[in-house]
């Protein structure tokens, strides 16, 4: 049976992720996602540069409301955040971390900036993956930690989110003076995905330092609504919108183990997490951030299959 | 019930009323008017007054600063008479029309239509130079000859046999009243009469009949009855000159602000008796008016010519508008007879007429096919769009094979309303504006050249536009400078500072909101969405569009440039577009003037074809896309991203 091809007119732009020493900072290697000439998968269709890559998701506080599954394989290292992403690093082979600072948010620990800063100059040290660093989602919480993280790893070329449109001056700001990535999330919505994208590059950072974070559900929680967006803005890019030609991130992880399954059995949640992690990567997610590291074996093992099809 | 004694000034006018009535329904007893977009509800802290001596019950609201509640600042809608009271209303609280000079008027109407006028003959079809002059009411004068024994016919068909020397007419009604008189009236007039002939609904009527030549006097009256304005136009139906030009507000603003809120207002008790007064008021103190100013007997008005949203029509016959917003939408008439004035309370000749341009649906009114008819949108060869900016922005789309409508509710922000400090195109308005990009230096022009009092639609698009311009706002509407005088922070977030108190003629500074920003943007996406989703769904784009005929109230002045930069209009080419300012009042002239205008405007009620956006998926899509300065889409709008 003979394939009808499409010829697209535009990649998706590529994101570089860590700073190795020759370009400034101290990481040992870098990551790069995006870059992609085709919707995923397809190589007959166009290149396919860089594979999707999974984050592990490591909090800066012990998780209160984590899965008893997820202790298994972390409750040993909940309550030190270097322990717990060198383990990861170690031990489950991450080749990139995400850092989320939960702890600085006021009903979590109210941690100071200065604190979190601390925190990740020796999270720099521990571990030399690259890094994307989250905040805890309180706005104004944010606008005080994000930025003295950026100028904490000044150089290292992290990801650091999440700049929304009521609230991605600050953090673009910092971004663009630090010489980092920016992750812009919208809720479920391509139009909102374009603007905050236009608005930050309007600001000076140019739109292949941006990684869209889309926002998801898991399996049966609104999977299919955040499918169907990401491959219409995959979709628009491919066909020649810069404005939305940007890699996606997908929190794949805090979804999957949010549900009432996962919450139910350990089992299921590591089953939630795949199935919806691969689901994604189908809709065009470059970056997933998960939990389970059995999870994250399958997807990377999964990923590779999927990658070998254009050897 | 004990009574007490409000008096309002600088009207400084008294009305009785009982204890526990608003202040709101005294100022409405005492024929003085205040500002009140909600009708009442307390919303909108529109009608502050100021309470000079008495006793009052007031509900607490967030309308009223602590600054104001100190200097004895009320809503008037939410404060209750406890005893005999003493009530000034302050400038930003009254209508903006009455008591004005004439000089000042002048000033203001020529603001409001002078660009109809102005049309370049050559770009757009001037529609009364058209048609052929036959106007509604037309005047005859008879010389009879007296009857003998061998022409001995009835004196009316002999009045009929004399008329049909001058004029083809085939078919004739003549009322009771007039046969009554007109075997004493022929003979004491000698036989020399004047017959005033009427077009109704394609027979034609003697009016009137008078002793001697009155042909000369033969004058008519145009109206467009907007939901916010009312404007009518005195016209010499002979030379077809146009004598004088007035506006008012509706007065049934009063009762709400949109058509919805009317409606609804319609069902209560008196509620439609009240809408009812409330326009034919404004419509005969302005036929008053003008009568007066140009020396004209009212007998001698004869007809009037209504172009109004169907809503408007409704309540100017005193029909019953409730199923216009049931489902299926479904009005009472699109096409309303001819009538006598005198039926609905309109004093003009007691038998003149009354007729009003033919509607297309619940929500496309007469004032649209009065639009279209004055644009010639109907004969366009090729592919033509009118775009009206108003509270219900209405489109039509289409050329001489074609013609589809849509309405998209875009608000009235573009009419002053519902941003903090708006205003409609009336004097002191700040109609156009500049900003420094140095030091963000406002400069601005007031229609009047008087100090500013507000801002009204296109001062807003300039002002976004020149914000977007000089980094003020980010595309989203955010205000994005900081640390600056002009910038501060209020209740509805942050505000940019237009103009200072001190150099404005209300108490406070004027400013433009970031909430304003967004509903603003919220008008000009449902505009532009509207547009761009009737003609996507005809299979069309903007760029095909060879005329874009733009009216709406803005005054005298809108910047084209600027209203592409935020994105209310299509990025092409200056040349394509044409502001015709109030096109319904011009194209109910047309109709006032020529009975062939008439029967085409029935023609083109009948062919336009009324899209409904709301059941169109993609409307959403599109309108989420253009809630961004110029769109979400830059790729739509070349010129103006960078």
């Amino acid at each position: 049976m003979e394939l009808v091809l499409e010829r697209w007119q535009q990649e998706v732009s590529i994101v570089t992720i860590g700073a190795t020493k020759e370009e400034g900072g101290t990481r040992s290697y870098v990551v790069r996602v995006g870059g992609e000439k085709t919707l995923p998968f397809l190589f007959p269709e166009g290149e396919i540069p860089y594979p999707p890559v999974i984050a592990f998701e490591v909090w800066d506080i012990a998780p209160s409301d984590w899965s008893t599954e997820l202790n298994k394989y972390y409750g040993d290292v909940f309550n030190d955040p270097l322990a717990w992403a060198e383990k990861c690093v170690k031990q489950y082979q991450a080749k990139i971390l995400c850092i989320r600072l939960q702890g600085a948010h006021p009903d979590f620990g109210n941690k100071t900036s200065d604190e979190e800063a601390k925190l990740i100059s020796q999270l720099l040290k521990k571990v030399s993956v690259p890094l994307i660093i989250l905040g805890c989602g309180d706005d104004s919480k944010d606008n005080l930690i994000l930025p003295a993280c950026s100028q904490a790893t000044k150089g290292e070329r992290c990801l650091i989110g999440d700049a929304v449109q009521d609230n991605y001056k600050t953090l673009t700001a910092s971004v663009l003076a630090d010489g980092h990535n920016i992750i812009a999330e919208s809720p479920i919505d391509v139009n909102i995905a374009k603007q905050l994208n236009i608005l930050i590059s309007d600001m000076g950072l140019p739109l292949e330092r941006i990684v869209i974070n889309p926002t998801i559900g898991a399996l049966g929680y609104g999977l299919e609504y955040a499918y169907s967006i990401m491959e219409r803005a995959r979709l628009a890019a491919l066909s020649g919108d810069k404005t939305v030609a940007s890699p996606f991130i997908c929190f794949v992880g805090q979804e999957a183990w949010r549900t009432k399954e996962a919450k139910v059995s350990g089992e299921q949640g590591l089953i939630w997490e795949v199935i919806t992690a691969t689901a994604l990567i189908q809709a065009g997610a470059d970056l997933l951030v998960m939990r389970h590291p059995v999870a994250i074996e399958k997807m990377n093992n999964y990923i590779k299959t999927l990658m070998g099809v254009s050897l | 019930m004990e009574k007490f004694k409000v008096t309002f000034y600088p009207d400084d006018k008294t009305v009785e009323i009982e204890k526990g009535k608003t202040i709101l329904s005294a100022a409405i007893s005492a024929g003085v008017y205040i500002n009140s977009s909600c009708g009442g509800d307390g919303v909108c802290g529109r009608c502050k007054v100021i309470l000079r001596e008495g006793q009052v019950l007031t509900q607490p609201t967030g309308r009223i600063s602590l600054e104001e509640r100190k200097r004895g600042v009320y809503l008037a809608c939410q404060t209750t008479v406890q005893s005999d009271l003493e009530v000034e209303i302050p400038a930003e609280s009254r209508l903006g029309m009455e008591g004005l000079t004439a000089e000042e008027l002048e000033l203001r109407l020529k603001g409001l239509y002078s660009e109809a006028e102005e049309i370049e003959p050559t770009s757009s079809v001037l529609a009364e130079e058209l048609f052929v002059h036959s106007p509604l009411a037309s005047k005859l004068y008879l010389e009879l000859p007296p009857p003998t024994l061998e022409d001995r016919i009835s004196d009316l068909e002999r009045l009929y046999r004399q008329i049909r020397h001058i004029q083809d007419i085939a078919i004739m009604q003549t009322g009771l009243v007039n046969i009554r008189r007109l075997g004493e009236l022929l003979r004491s007039s000698n036989w020399k009469v004047t017959v005033t002939l009427g077009k109704r609904n394609g027979t034609t009527e003697i009016v009137l009949i008078e002793p001697g030549d009155t042909s000369k006097k033969n004058f008519g009256m145009c109206f467009d009855i907007g939901t916010t304005t009312i404007c009518g136009q005195l016209v010499d139906l002979n030379s077809k000159k146009v004598l004088g030009t007035k506006a008012t507000y509706n007065k049934q603003a009063s009762f709400g602000s949109d058509v919805i809120t009317r409606i609804i207002f319609a069902q209560e008790a008196d509620g439609l008796e009240k809408l009812h007064h409330a326009v034919i008021d404004s419509m005969n103190q302005m036929i008053q008016e003008l009568i007066q100013e140009h020396n004209i007997d009212l007998n001698d008005v004869n007809c009037i010519l209504c172009a109004g949203n169907t809503t408007m029509v409704h309540l100017l016959l005193r029909v019953d508008p409730t199923y216009i917003r049931r489902q299926p939408y479904v009005p009472t008439a699109n096409f309303v007879p001819t009538i006598r004035a005198a039926e609905v309370g309109i004093k003009i000749n007691p038998r003149g007429l009354l007729s009003c341009v033919p509607g297309v649906s619940s929500y496309v009114g007469g004032d649209v096919v009065a639009g279209v008819l004055f644009c010639g949108l109907d004969k366009q060869e090729d592919l033509s769009i009118l775009i009206d900016i108003g509270t219900n922005g209405e489109i039509v789309l289409g050329n001489k094979e074609f013609l589809i409508s849509a309405s998209a509710s875009a608000g009235p922000a573009f009419e002053g309303s519902g941003v903090s400090c708006g205003m409609r195109a009336s004097k002191g308005a700040i109609q156009k504006v500049g900003i420094s990009p140095l030091d963000f230096k406002v400069s601005y022009n007031t229609i009047g050249q008087v100090r500013p009092r507000g801002i009204c639609g296109s001062g807003y698009i300039d002002l976004i536009a020149s914000m977007l311009g000089v980094g003020i706002i980010d595309k989203s509407g955010r205000i994005k400078l900081e640390k600056h005088k002009r910038i501060r922070e209020g209740e509805g977030g942050k505000e940019f500072i237009v103009a200072f108190k001190e150099e404005s003629d209300v108490s406070s500074d004027i400013v433009i909101t970031e909430a304003d920003i967004e509903n603003l943007k919220r008008a000009k996406a449902a505009i532009y969405s509207a547009a761009s989703t009737l003609l996507k769904h005809m299979n069309l784009d903007f760029s095909q569009i060879k005329k874009f005929f733009i009216a709406g109230g803005f005054g005298s002045y809108l910047e084209i440039k600027n209203a592409i930069t935020i994105g209310l209009l299509p990025d092409l080419e200056n040349f394509r577009f044409i502001f015709v300012g109030n096109s319904s009042l011009a194209g109910a002239r047309s109709i006032l003037l020529s009975y062939e205008a008439m029967k085409k405007a029935n023609e083109i009620a009948k062919r336009i074809t009324y899209f409904e956006l709301s059941v169109e998926p993609t409307y959403m899509d599109e309108y989420m896309g253009a809630l961004f300065f110029p769109h979400t889409d830059l790729s739509k709008f070349p010129s103006v991203s960078r």
